[in-house]
């Protein structure tokens, strides 16, 4: 135990007057969100600013920022981790820690935007695999879960030597010997921990483009103007780890300066970190240009208006906050402090400013994602107040953001004061460092094991999307009898005249099993059913006759006889047709129709011939069977194979990677590995 | 386990044993995961594909719609699921009201996006809404091109004769607070063989309500037309119809008007000296009537 570790953990258990300060701030300001959530639950979300025109506003901007400051830690440490750069060890906790509470903060705010959070469960009861939020809840709980692995891991060994300090309370102690697993530091706990931490390392980094990549799907996925891009995915993963390493950054000139931790954070650590920034920035750059240069250059309307607003309009000072303030000013002040020799003194505050202005023009750029193209619909918004066409946040809102920042500095602050900052067995020599070098591992296929139980697994997270779907009775009509008067009326189908078809040339009428209707799944791979029994049928093209005689039986010729159609909601008139000279007339109908319909005929008569008038059920083919559209697969309320299989396979197997290294790796085999005599 | 060859074949067995075993397992579940069948609410009562048409000549703009659609389903205040709308294509074409009802989409982004089912598809084509399971995440609002849905931001004020009754996804009232709120196309109207409210409420006749699959609709004044005809004839289109989201409700174009436009009629009732540009995308009067 050196010097700084002494240190580090004396850190740890002080609490002066300004940490006590400085938690009861954050407590009061969490305590008055809490009074204005509690508000907005009795009331409802009519004490927010947003309205039915602008319907996400602060909450969700929160999120989107708070899941990309989530970025920070773990995407970068793991990277980092992965490509065996050394000089990461004392920054990796405290920006894994970043990712933890800011994940736990990011998620809130959904719950906090929901009209109804009581019934947030439906989400795991109901869920929809094919709509993005249900991609979040997947991804954001995954990433959570993978994030707290990733950040425990490390921590075993310092937490059993956490447990072995002198002074510090009982409480904390039985704390850190439960949760330190009887690390006892032999060979094969090392040699276990290494693997586990390089198995997460990897899994983490997909996992982490994923989740946000999921998040800018919310926005990609429809249809409106400003979100309905292409490069939104990459666009809000560079962005996120853009504010993400700025917020890490911002902790590390932060955290040493109250924990004095001069000794581990050196400004070699400000510097590589820096010019990682500073490369992350000139990409932020990039990205903000090819967003808005392909949009501008072609002035589409719906577009043209958004980026009006954007450019001069009244969203113009966010624009330019988070072009200036948020990329320029950040990117300028690290190219002067990385880059000339003189400078070089300023590295720590200028980064760390840099950083500062970064987050905050990461924070407007949320906002600017989501509130312009709310407020920028297809169509005018008419008709309403005012102040319903403008988002104001209320102080509702604000109350709840503050809080949301409250909390996020509150649970790292205690995170801080709980767990060492800094990795205290990762920062030590080489030589102290009880690791040591095994031989490379035979072929052992017990390690496989839990690979082979994967597929079950991966069902286990299938079954629980299951719908339980009930059948239903489909009515028929029975036909009527024909009723002739005076004016005979037949009708006949001429040749069958086919519907359009689609080109795969689907077999004809066909009508669903009794009981069952079917969803339309055209173009989809049928992966256990292959019949699909849905088609449409062809209908008819009809001819009526009618036949009008007068009383003696003789042919009426020359005479109007008027047709009619009996909808189901109103009479469809056809007009009127003169008899020909046997007394006949024939109606051709080649409407799109099917189904049987009276058909009423009338002869309205004249001074020698009373009105007659006569009726024929026609019958213009059978409906098709009811269906959902065709090409029903997204808005299928059945799971989506399709869209669903890829979600969960990815994100199934995280968890399966997640019980192998927390499981087996760590539960499991370093256990037995202990028990087993050396 | 040993490093040896019969450890290796064991190993090879049981992988292959747990193989085989979750494979019936997966079969057997996904049988129950992958269901073709629908859902009993999603079946409509008749099997018919509603259509709307509505004749954008005749619209004169004077929110019978609207007024009866409110009254009908007893719509919160500041909700107007039938609304009108006065647009103008460009500054040359002049301007023109534009009655909006829910699209009823064949390919509706709302459903596609909500994440628990609340708003979903019916065979007869509606565009449903469950008021007892949505979330209130607001994403269908978002996704939906036309405005057409509201989210009830307070507990919505209610009357005596709406308390009366119990809710259904039918009539989705009762209101309640935190859900979201969209036309639904009068579906107890439909199990009675009469017109949406909307539609019978429209003195001009603009409003034409039918089955597709009878190739018939029908308006207000009983005049009933072969839609396929109409359509074709009238040169029909529908709203934003490069979104792709196939909408239920078909619009014949505004030529031959006997009413005065939404320009004009703002002209006549302010006098001469309005500039010409303002009725447009100016509501705000209109705002502050009903608030």
């Amino acid at each position: 135990m050196n010097e700084r570790e002494t240190n580090l953990l004396r850190s740890m258990r002080t609490d002066g007057a300004g940490f006590r300060v400085w938690v009861f701030g954050l407590i009061m300001v969490i305590l008055w969100g809490a009074f204005a959530y509690f508000r907005q639950l009795r009331f409802g979300l009519v004490e927010t600013g947003m309205r039915d025109q602008i319907s996400w506003g602060l909450y969700i901007s929160n999120f989107v920022f708070f899941i990309g400051i989530s970025h920070a830690g773990t995407l970068i440490s793991a990277i980092l981790r992965v490509t065996d750069a050394d000089w990461r060890c004392p920054i990796t906790r405290m920006a894994e820690g970043i990712t933890v509470v800011a994940l736990c903060i990011g998620g809130c705010m959904v719950l906090i935007d929901l009209g109804r959070p009581e019934r947030a469960l439906n989400l795991f009861r109901y869920g929809r695999i094919q709509s993005p939020i249900v991609w979040d809840v997947l991804s954001v709980s995954t990433y959570l879960a993978g994030c707290l692995v990733y950040f425990y891991l490390p921590l075993l060994p310092d937490l059993a030597i956490l447990q072995a300090q002198p002074g510090i309370s009982p409480l904390r102690r039985r704390l850190y010997r439960a949760l330190s697993l009887g690390w006892t530091g032999v060979p094969s706990d090392w040699h276990l921990l290494e693997k586990a931490i390089s198995v997460m390392a990897v899994a983490i980094i997909p996992l982490a483009i994923s989740v946000h990549t999921v998040v800018s799907w919310i926005f990609a996925m429809t249809l409106r103007p400003g979100w309905d891009s292409s490069i939104f995915g990459p666009y809000f993963v560079v962005g996120a780890i853009y504010s993400g390493a700025a917020a890490v950054v911002l902790a590390m000139c932060i955290l040493r300066r109250v924990m004095r931790l001069e000794a581990y954070l050196q400004p070699v650590h400000f510097r590589n970190l820096g010019l990682l920034l500073l490369s992350f920035s000139l990409l932020y750059l990039y990205f903000n240009i090819n967003e808005y240069l392909t949009v501008g250059y072609k002035f589409q309307s719906g577009e043209k208006v958004l980026l009006d607003r954007l450019l001069y309009g009244d969203y113009a000072p966010y624009f330019w906050v988070v072009q200036v303030v948020g990329v320029a000013l950040p990117m300028l002040l690290m190219m002067g402090v990385l880059g000339p020799k003189r400078f070089r003194h300023f590295t720590v505050p200028g980064l760390g400013l840099a950083s500062f202005l970064a987050i905050v023009g990461a924070w407007a750029k949320r906002y600017l994602i989501v509130v312009p193209t709310l407020s920028s619909p297809f169509l005018p918004i008419q008709g309403v107040p005012e102040t319903w066409a403008h988002y104001v946040p209320s102080w509702v809102e604000w109350s709840i953001t503050a809080a949301a920042f409250a909390a996020f500095l509150l649970l790292y602050t205690l995170l801080a004061k709980l767990f060492p900052v800094v990795s205290i067995w990762e920062t030590r020599p080489p030589e102290a460092a009880a690791l040591t070098e095994e031989p490379a591992p035979a072929f052992r296929p017990g390690v496989w094991g839990p690979a082979v139980r994967v597929p079950l697994l991966l069902v286990a997270a299938l079954v629980l999307g299951a719908v339980a779907a009930r059948a239903q009775d489909k009515p028929k009509g029975e036909p009527g009898p024909v009723q002739p008067t005076t004016l005979s009326v037949t009708w006949k189908a001429l040749a069958s005249e086919e519907v359009p078809r689609m080109e795969d040339g689907r077999a004809g009428a066909t009508t669903a099993a009794p009981g069952k209707i079917y969803l339309s799944t055209r173009g989809m791979p049928h992966l256990w059913h292959s019949e699909n029994p849905k088609s449409e049928p062809a209908h008819s093209v009809v001819e009526v006759s009618a036949q009008l005689r007068d009383g003696s039986g003789q042919p009426l010729a020359y005479q109007a006889v008027g047709f009619a159609l009996k909808t189901s909601l109103g009479t469809l008139d056809f007009g009127k047709r003169p008899t020909d000279d046997e007394g006949k007339v024939q109606l051709v109908v080649r409407d799109r129709r099917y189904g049987q319909y009276r058909m009423d005929v009338a002869f309205q008569g004249d001074a020698s011939h009373p009105p007659s008038q006569g009726q024929v059920l026609v019958d213009f083919g059978s409906r098709p069977a009811p269906a959902l559209p065709e090409g029903g697969v997204l808005i299928s309320p059945n799971f989506s194979a399709a869209i669903g299989l890829p979600f969960l396979f990815f994100y199934g197997s995280m968890w399966c990677v997640m019980a192998y290294v927390v499981g087996y790796l760590v539960l499991v085999r370093m256990r037995r590995e202990r028990q087993r005599p050396q | 386990m040993d490093n040896t060859r019969r450890g290796f074949f064991q190993f090879l067995a049981r992988g292959a044993g747990l193989l085989v075993v979750s494979g019936v397992a997966m079969k057997t579940l996904a049988g129950r995961l992958f269901r073709e069948v629908l859902p009993a609410r999603s079946i409509a009562p008749t099997n018919r594909k509603w259509v709307m048409v509505a004749d954008l000549a005749k619209c004169d703009g004077c929110k019978d719609c609207t007024k009866a659609c409110t009254k009908m389903h007893f719509v919160p205040p500041l909700q107007e699921w039938m609304k009108v709308y006065e647009v103008s294509d460009n500054a040359a074409a002049g301007s023109y009201f534009l009655p909006r009802t829910c699209m009823h989409c064949d390919n509706p982004p709302c459903v596609r996006g909500c994440p628990v089912g609340a708003t979903y598809k019916r065979t007869d084509g509606i565009v449903m809404m469950d008021q007892e399971r949505c979330i209130g995440c607001r994403n269908c609002i978002a996704q939906c091109p036309y405005s057409a849905r509201f989210f009830n931001w307070a507990e919505p004020p209610h009357t005596a004769e709406e308390l009366k009754n119990v809710y259904s996804v039918e009539h989705n009232y009762p209101h309640r607070r935190g859900v979201v709120e969209k036309c639904i196309l009068c579906p107890e109207m439909l199990r009675e063989g009469m017109l949406p409210g909307c539609a019978e409420a429209c003195k001009m006749g603009a409003l034409y309500f039918g089955d597709e699959l009878e190739d018939a609709v029908t308006n207000a004044k009983g005049e009933t037309m072969q839609f396929s005809k109409i359509a074709a004839k009238g040169a029909g289109f529908r709203l934003m119809e490069e979104l792709g989201t196939e909408p239920r409700v078909y619009y014949l174009p505004p030529v031959n008007r006997k009413y005065p436009s939404p320009g004009e009629k703002h002209m006549n009732q302010m006098g001469a000296a309005v500039p010409e540009e303002k009725p447009m995308h100016d509501m705000g009067a209109m705002g502050k009537g009903q608030a």
